[in-house]
């Protein structure tokens, strides 16, 4: 593998920085957004950023294994996770809008509040260059954004999408704070789980739907104590 | 000698996926497990000549701590096949399955066991990851084996919050691996295995390995099951057929601790031995304090196991916290014993199940051991094991993490996990001297399941009464071992 030690230029740094909170933006329009199908099209939106990240990344240090991780993101998250998911929501003759717990202002807001924290945790790096601790921020940022979102969401696709959302701010953090990337057999490895874990997901979610004739994980509540 | 522990398993997944017969299906995966152990006994001997033991370029990496895990999950898979090939032909003739869930049961087991085997030899850290997710993947299908409301809900509350932990714990690792780029510059790290980080732990960045163990923490807790993190656990080990529940419990759950220690000793190494001990000793004594009220008001009889478990998981972190090399060393003890005694109380459990078709205790009613002696016998002496009363090593490895908290000056503490053992021993016993003794209610049951499972719960029981009374002076020596690599060389 060939390796230029140089760091990205600045405009390197600020596409990459861009594209991230591209990223946010989008996580956010997730949560205000009540129509399913819109809500898969704004995760492989999402991914289609992290995409972008990693090649931009992958240039930069001409990074052969930062290619394939792109290239992978794009052909499993962009593509064939939404098309499965897609899939399984017509299959499964989903209709009705998702009902949000809280009301969309509320989410905003709680939303906005939870970046904040994500920019406070990260905060004290202050041995990460500024691209690093912009990321980690993000990252931090998506991960608590998701864990709302799946808190907020009662049907058992969108809390689907919120765990997809936090790996893609796993992954971000993955590529943009080790600046390589991890090696490439745990890529890849993360790569196929998460394949795995959305199909078993869905097996789920329609047995779900065939015993409740429903697939709002409120009505799960038979278990307790 | 690492990569056929790993292909064995893996290889009678693809055979159990092309046979038919059901009968060879449940004895190709004992056969597999007694194998497996067989290598696991010989990998004892390597580790205690040589220390460490590596493969492929170091990518497998066993040292004393990983050659004592696959001991444990080679034991516990064996026993759980043993005894799933009865329960499942009986589960098919009273019609509560298909051949076809069966026949998944069969193959995703040794895949599960084979995830565990992949965490305890991974060298690379990330790679310990997702062997840990797919073993959380492969137990999910298995723990929905039933199809029923309840096992649906059961399992989708196990994969959402076992995901989301597992999230976390990526992140953690992601964290970890950062810790080291952000000291080396633009440079492609050599590796990310553990060895690697702990010959280079004292350079990490320390505000960031801080960061990452919170999260491995709270992650890799999620799967194992310490509280506040642990709802899905007695769930998930209610709802899934019983050969699942003895294995989610004897050593599933370990295997994630196992996966939080390793990360401790990275921790310890590079930040001193304050920061990560007080974390688990916290997190245990709570899961412990919390799991003793609920085993006693508890109502469903695998329920109560589980949280049992919970108590037992709380233990063995409470005890690596206390960080004494009496503490870990118990600690490790625990592990294995509890390991030979779980699964037998869930045997029993299945048992009860299939003959009464209930897990409410109060259903079941006094009298179990008028239909069932056999089983009652064995569920006996595995709780009386569990609760920590002599002449089983429960009781031994309980004294001697006790012993070894006193001795180190941490009273307070010690006396507090005292407190919670004594409460989860007054927990179980009152509640099987609720089923156990008296006369039934109904007079006859049909078609009890008197005889089932007794050439796997002869196995572990035996097992453990064996080793109570005495231990293999090799395996003693390979167990300090292992302490020694968490507790770090005295």
């Amino acid at each position: 593998m060939i390796m230029n030690p140089s760091a990205p230029t600045p405009i390197g740094s600020q596409i990459i920085m861009l594209f991230a909170a591209l990223m946010l933006v989008l996580q956010l329009l997730l949560v205000v957004q009540k129509m399913l199908l819109t809500n898969i099209r704004l995760y492989a939106l999402q991914s289609l950023m992290l995409t972008v990240i990693a090649a931009v990344i992958a240039w930069y240090y001409n990074a052969t294994h930062v290619y394939i991780v792109a290239v992978l993101t794009l052909v499993g998250k962009v593509i064939f996770l939404p098309w499965l998911l897609n899939r399984l929501v017509r299959r499964i003759k989903i209709v009705e809008e998702i009902e949000p717990l809280i009301n969309a202002p509320t989410s905003m807001l709680i939303c906005g509040g939870l970046t904040l924290l994500g920019y406070i945790v990260a905060r004290p790096f202050t041995t990460l260059d500024k691209l690093g601790n912009n990321t980690l921020a993000i990252a931090i940022a998506l991960l608590l954004t998701g864990f709302f979102l799946m808190i907020n969401r009662r049907k058992a696709i969108s809390q689907v999408l919120a765990l997809l959302t936090i790996e893609n701010g796993v992954m971000l953090a993955a590529v943009a704070l080790t600046s390589y990337g991890m090696p490439l057999v745990v890529e890849l490895g993360i790569f196929f789980d998460v394949m795995v874990a959305v199909m078993v997901l869905g097996i789920l979610v329609y047995r779900i739907r065939e015993s409740f004739a429903s697939m709002d994980t409120s009505k799960l509540t038979q278990l307790k104590g | 000698m690492l990569t056929p522990i790993l292909l064995i398993p893996l290889a009678t997944a693809l055979l159990c996926l092309l046979v038919r017969s059901q009968r060879l299906m449940g004895w190709l995966n004992p056969l597999a497990f007694a194998i497996t152990l067989a290598l696991g006994v010989c990998l004892l001997n390597e580790v205690l000549a040589h220390q460490v033991v590596t493969e492929w370029n170091e990518f497998f990496y066993a040292d004393a701590l990983s050659a004592w895990m696959v001991l444990l999950i080679s034991a516990v898979s064996l026993g759980s096949t043993l005894y799933a090939g009865r329960y499942f032909r009986r589960d098919l003739a009273a019609g509560v399955v298909t051949a076809g869930r069966v026949k998944e049961f069969f193959v995703l087991t040794p895949v599960f066991a084979a995830g565990m085997f992949l965490v305890v030899l991974a060298n690379n850290l990330g790679v310990m990851w997702f062997a840990l997710e797919a073993t959380a993947l492969s137990s999910v299908i298995l723990v929905a084996l039933y199809n029923r409301r309840t096992s649906l809900e059961a399992a989708w509350k196990y994969v959402i919050l076992g995901s989301l932990g597992l999230a976390l714990a990526l992140f953690g690792t992601v964290f970890t691996y950062a810790a080291a780029v952000n000291q080396n510059g633009p440079e492609q790290l050599p590796s990310f295995n553990w060895s690697h980080f702990m010959a280079v732990a004292g350079q990490l960045d320390h505000r960031m390995i801080k960061l990452a163990f919170i999260f491995v923490l709270v992650g890799y807790g999620t799967k194992a099951g310490l509280a506040p993190m642990h709802t899905w656990l007695p769930d998930a080990h209610s709802e899934a057929p019983s050969p699942t529940s003895a294995m989610l419990s004897g050593v599933s759950l370990k295997v994630a601790i196992y996966a939080l220690l390793r990360f401790h000793i990275l921790t310890t190494q590079c930040l001193g031995t304050g920061y990560s001990r007080t974390l688990l000793l916290g997190f245990g004594l709570f899961s412990m304090f919390l799991a003793a009220p609920f085993i006693l008001v508890q109502s469903n009889l695998k329920r109560m196991l589980a949280y049992s478990s919970l108590e037992h998981v709380g233990l063995i972190c409470a005890a690596v916290g206390l960080n004494t090399p009496v503490t870990i060393f118990g600690a490790l003890l625990h592990m294995g014993y509890h390991a030979l005694t779980k699964p037998v109380l869930f045997f029993a459990a299945g048992n009860i199940h299939q003959t009464f078709h209930t897990m409410k205790l109060r259903v079941i009613g006094p009298g179990v051991i008028k239909v069932l002696p056999v089983t009652v016998l064995f569920l006996g002496l595995a709780a009386v094991a569990a609760t920590g009363l002599p002449p089983f090593g429960l009781f031994y490895s309980e004294l001697t993490v006790l012993s070894g908290g006193f001795a180190a000056g941490h009273t307070v503490i010690s006396f507090l996990i005292m407190t919670a053992l004594v409460a989860a021993f007054c927990g179980v016993l009152k509640q099987l001297t609720r089923i156990l003794p008296g006369t039934p209610k109904v007079a006859r049951v049909a078609d009890a399941a008197v005889w089932d499972g007794v050439p796997a719960m002869g196995l572990l029981v035996g097992g453990l009464l064996v080793f109570s009374v005495w231990v293999p002076v090799p395996l003693l020596r390979l167990i300090h071992q292992a302490a020694g690599i968490i507790g770090g060389k005295p």
